[in-house]
């Protein structure tokens, strides 16, 4: 209602007799037109009308291999996407289900390296942060297939280390199979994830770098601890860094499909627990041709992502800390 | 003083812009001619010959019919062949495959035959992608029953093409053209290349136990290491296949003190197949029933328990974990890793790539009796045109080319079939042979023979949503290659439910 009214006042307070433009105006006008108009192109063509387009889809019973036989079936598609077909509710609830784990260690993890390479104690802080970027430079296609191999219930290393320091049985049929049981398997992507830390270390630590110094010499002074300085200088003041690494991360989460296409081609093993939201959304479209449906299914989870985020901002007031707001 | 300053350099820029474009379409220009310019030169040779036309009335004539060849090509019709959803999209047959276009395109003046060969994996999304554009290849193939089922309702059917070109369908077999006629569809391809399944054994591995090879014709029985007479059937193969499943230790499965955590040799495995490939090793059927409902057959639920406790308690079948073991890895696959002692699978596969470099003695055999009845599985390729052809005629008569006596072999050599022709099939066994495996003695009687109890339904038969049925069938068996003490009874059951769902769905959007 805020905003409606806030529009209102806009329009009322709006000059009503335009200003004419100069001749001069017009001329930089029609320049900065002409410069943003290969962006505006680029929206037009690659964003907006395969948007329309998309939408135009999930109104239809398309199948690309016989498009001929396309039909107008209104909101059917919609329909059953909300209503009839449990895999889509199933398939949002696992991907929730693995967001929810994964997010936080991905998250946290990330944090707590970046906290160890701000550290004035540790030697050697550039190799470090070298060393954990360097994995993010490698293709996620090559990573997925690295971990499956190190995560191999008969050959991975892991499960040999394991079974070499405990004595436990973690090779063989009887083994720790991380990908093949649907209790760890969100596990093992969480652990794939945790390769690809790098970017988000690297803005952590920016944001870390970005507290001013003099507040943790006042508080060594007040005789505060490395947890006091933590809970009640570090968080806060990188509040904005962990805000957009969290929306960023959920969005992420919510798209999450390379890792069970390319281990299992989406067959959702074990027992459909890897059969994710975009894993289900990808087989509707390109596997069973349903077309129609496959942007009905996109459509949602674009919504479903626009909610998210409009809910995370609106709870940014509570808990994000802006220096310049408190400036004002 | 600013002002003329900005208008100058913005004259500059517009002109420079100018250029640019114009460059750009002189370029462009320049491109497209440049692939014209070798057909180009005959004219330059008649605009010579122009000169000294008052002299040479006959090479003017001679130029004039120059002329009309420089022009064909730009009249000849263009029939695309899309390659990717079966065999051919491997490197080493590219070559091949662009020779016999060549070869096509030099035969004859009126169609230009054009080759797509798009990587197996992506094929089904580019045919998908291209047929929604509008943009339909003419002809696709070579592809299997999958592939075809998987676009139903793309293909043309045939029938008026082959009654108004009197097309002679006399040389195959009648079962084989039935093969491929759909019902509410019609004749959906004309048979191009069979593949009959048999037993594929190590020799090696059944020398080193010191058991009898199995049985190469049928309705012989196998003869045990005790020279006992026992019928070839699932119950000796089960027995012969535990006796060769080996553990670290060197025991076999038929021991008590066998290692099932530490196998390094199984017994037998039906390779590269799905719950419906394995449940025809058993007898044909299909998961949809006469009025359309879903459901397992006995014997298919039989063959399903028959491989769950061959996973899981007789171990001589290895699993979903030992699947993915390191000394089960070939360049074919388990078989071809030399420690499988059989399989079960296509002609297809008894191919270079597969056996060419094995470091062991193989050989053929016959597929075991189920209850009496023996079923070898039946894989068979064709062409199909698409209905989104523009130029359907030509597109048939590509297909005659590719199909007919004189050419036929060409492909079936490319992609390892075994002719559907029955006046291609005398020796091309001879000829395989001595091309792939000169250094063999191969037993090609067994695939021959195999050919007599080919599945009726096919086991890659339509069902409704095709592709998600198979989806859910594979998760299924997913399910049960990894999980132990399933009640697979159980399992089945919901599988069925599961069907239903898919075909109700199915019926309502059809």
């Amino acid at each position: 209602m805020a905003l409606v009214e806030g529009i209102r006042n806009l329009r009322k307070n709006k000059p009503k007799i335009r200003k004419k433009m100069s001749k001069r105006e017009k001329k930089e006008a029609r320049w900065g037109l002409l410069f943003l108009s290969p962006w505006m192109i680029g929206f037009l063509a690659f964003y907006l009308l395969p948007m329309i387009a998309s939408f135009v889809f999930s109104l239809y019973d398309f199948n690309p291999a016989v498009p001929d036989e396309a039909t107008f079936i209104g909101f059917a598609n919609w329909r059953r996407a909300l209503f009839e077909d449990q895999e889509v509710k199933k398939s949002f609830i696992r991907t929730i289900h693995f967001t929810a784990i994964s997010l936080p260690i991905t998250l946290g993890f990330a944090l707590f390296v970046a906290l160890l390479m701000n550290s004035k104690r540790v030697i050697g802080k550039n190799l470090y942060r070298t060393l954990f970027y360097m994995p993010t430079m490698i293709p996620v296609v090559a990573v997925v297939l690295i971990w499956s191999g190190v995560l191999n219930e008969q050959t991975g290393w892991i499960n040999i280390f394991i079974e070499n320091l405990t004595g436990i049985q973690a090779t063989g049929t009887e083994g720790i199979r991380w990908l093949a049981n649907p209790q760890l398997v969100y596990y093992a992507y969480t652990m794939f994830g945790l390769w690809g830390i790098g970017n988000a270390m690297i803005i952590f630590l920016a944001g870390l770098q970005g507290v001013p110094t003099e507040l943790y010499e006042a508080a060594e002074i007040d005789g505060a601890n490395w947890l006091t300085k933590l809970t009640k200088i570090t968080l806060p003041l990188i509040t904005p860094v962990i805000f957009y690494q969290l929306v960023l991360g959920l969005i992420y989460s919510l798209q999450y499909f390379l890792a069970p296409f390319v281990l299992n081609s989406g067959t959702g093993f074990p027992e459909g627990k890897t059969r994710f939201y975009m894993v289900y959304f990808y087989k509707q479209s390109f596997t069973f041709f349903n077309m129609g449906y496959g942007a009905t299914l996109a459509w949602l989870m674009f919504i479903v992502a626009l909610i998210v985020t409009i809910i995370l901002f609106g709870t940014a007031r509570y808990w994000v800390y802006y220096e310049a707001e408190d400036l004002q | 003083m600013s002002q003329p300053h900005i208008g100058g350099r913005m004259k500059k820029l517009w002109i420079l812009i100018t250029i640019v474009v114009i460059a750009s379409f002189a370029l462009y220009a320049c491109d497209t001619q440049a692939p014209e310019t070798p057909e180009e030169e005959p004219v330059a040779e008649e605009t010579t010959s122009e000169e000294m036309e008052e002299e040479e009335t006959e090479e003017m004539e001679e130029e004039e019919e120059e002329e009309a060849e420089v022009e064909e090509p730009s009249e000849k019709v263009q029939i695309r062949w899309f390659v990717g959803l079966g065999a051919g999209s491997d490197e080493p047959t590219f070559e091949p495959q662009n020779a016999f276009v060549e070869r096509f395109n030099a035969s004859q003046d009126e169609i230009e035959l054009v080759i797509e060969i798009v990587d197996n994996d992506v094929a089904y999304d580019t045919l998908a992608t291209q047929i929604a554009a509008g943009n339909a290849p003419d002809i696709v193939g070579p592809v299997g029953i999958r592939g075809r089922d998987s676009f139903k309702g793309a293909w043309m059917d045939l029938t008026p093409l082959i009654e108004a070109n009197d097309y002679d369908l006399s040389d195959f077999d009648p079962n084989m053209v039935q093969f491929y006629q759909v019902q509410e569809e019609g004749q959906l391809g004309i048979p191009f290349a069979i593949f009959p399944s048999f037993v594929i054994y190590n020799k090696d591995l059944f020398d080193e136990a010191g058991a009898p090879y199995p049985p190469t014709e049928y309705g012989e029985p196998y003869v045990d290491q005790n020279g006992e007479e026992k019928p070839w059937n699932i119950e000796t193969l089960t027995e012969l296949a535990k006796f060769l499943t080996v553990d670290a230790n060197g025991n076999d499965a038929t021991m008590d003190e066998f290692d099932t955590e530490n196998i390094v040799q199984f017994g037998w495995m039906n390779q590269w197949t799905d719950p419906r490939g394995i449940g025809t090793f058993f007898g044909a059927g299909s998961l949809v029933d006469e009025n359309g409902d879903a459901q397992v057959p006995e014997h298919w639920q039989e063959a399903w328990k028959w491989t769950y406790d061959g996973w899981w308690e007789d171990w001589f079948i290895p699993n979903g974990v030992y699947g993915g073991a390191d000394f089960l890895q070939g360049p074919g696959g388990p078989f071809s890793s030399g420690n499988m002692a059989m399989v079960h699978l296509h002609l297809w596969y008894v191919a270079p790539w597969a056996l060419g470099d094995v470091p062991f003695d193989w050989g053929l055999a016959a597929t075991p009796a189920y209850e009496g009845t023996v079923t070898s599985k039946m894989h068979a390729d064709t062409f199909g045109i698409l209905k989104g052809s523009d130029h359907p005629e030509e597109a048939f008569q590509v297909l005659t080319y590719m199909l007919s006596e004189e050419h036929a072999n060409e492909l079936l050599t490319i992609y390892g079939g075994m002719p559907a022709r029955l006046s291609l099939q005398g020796d091309y066994f001879d000829q395989y042979e001595e091309t792939n495996f000169p250094d063999k003695d191969i037993n090609w009687d067994v695939v021959v023979d195999s050919m007599a109890y080919a599945d009726k339904p096919n086991h890659e038969s339509w069902m409704p949503s095709f592709q998600e049925t198979t989806d859910r069938y594979n998760e299924f068996w997913n399910k049960l290659a990894n999980t132990p003490d399933l009640d697979v009874d159980e399992e089945i059951e919901i599988l069925i439910q599961d069907l239903q769902i898919i075909f109700e769905a199915a019926e309502e959007i059809e």
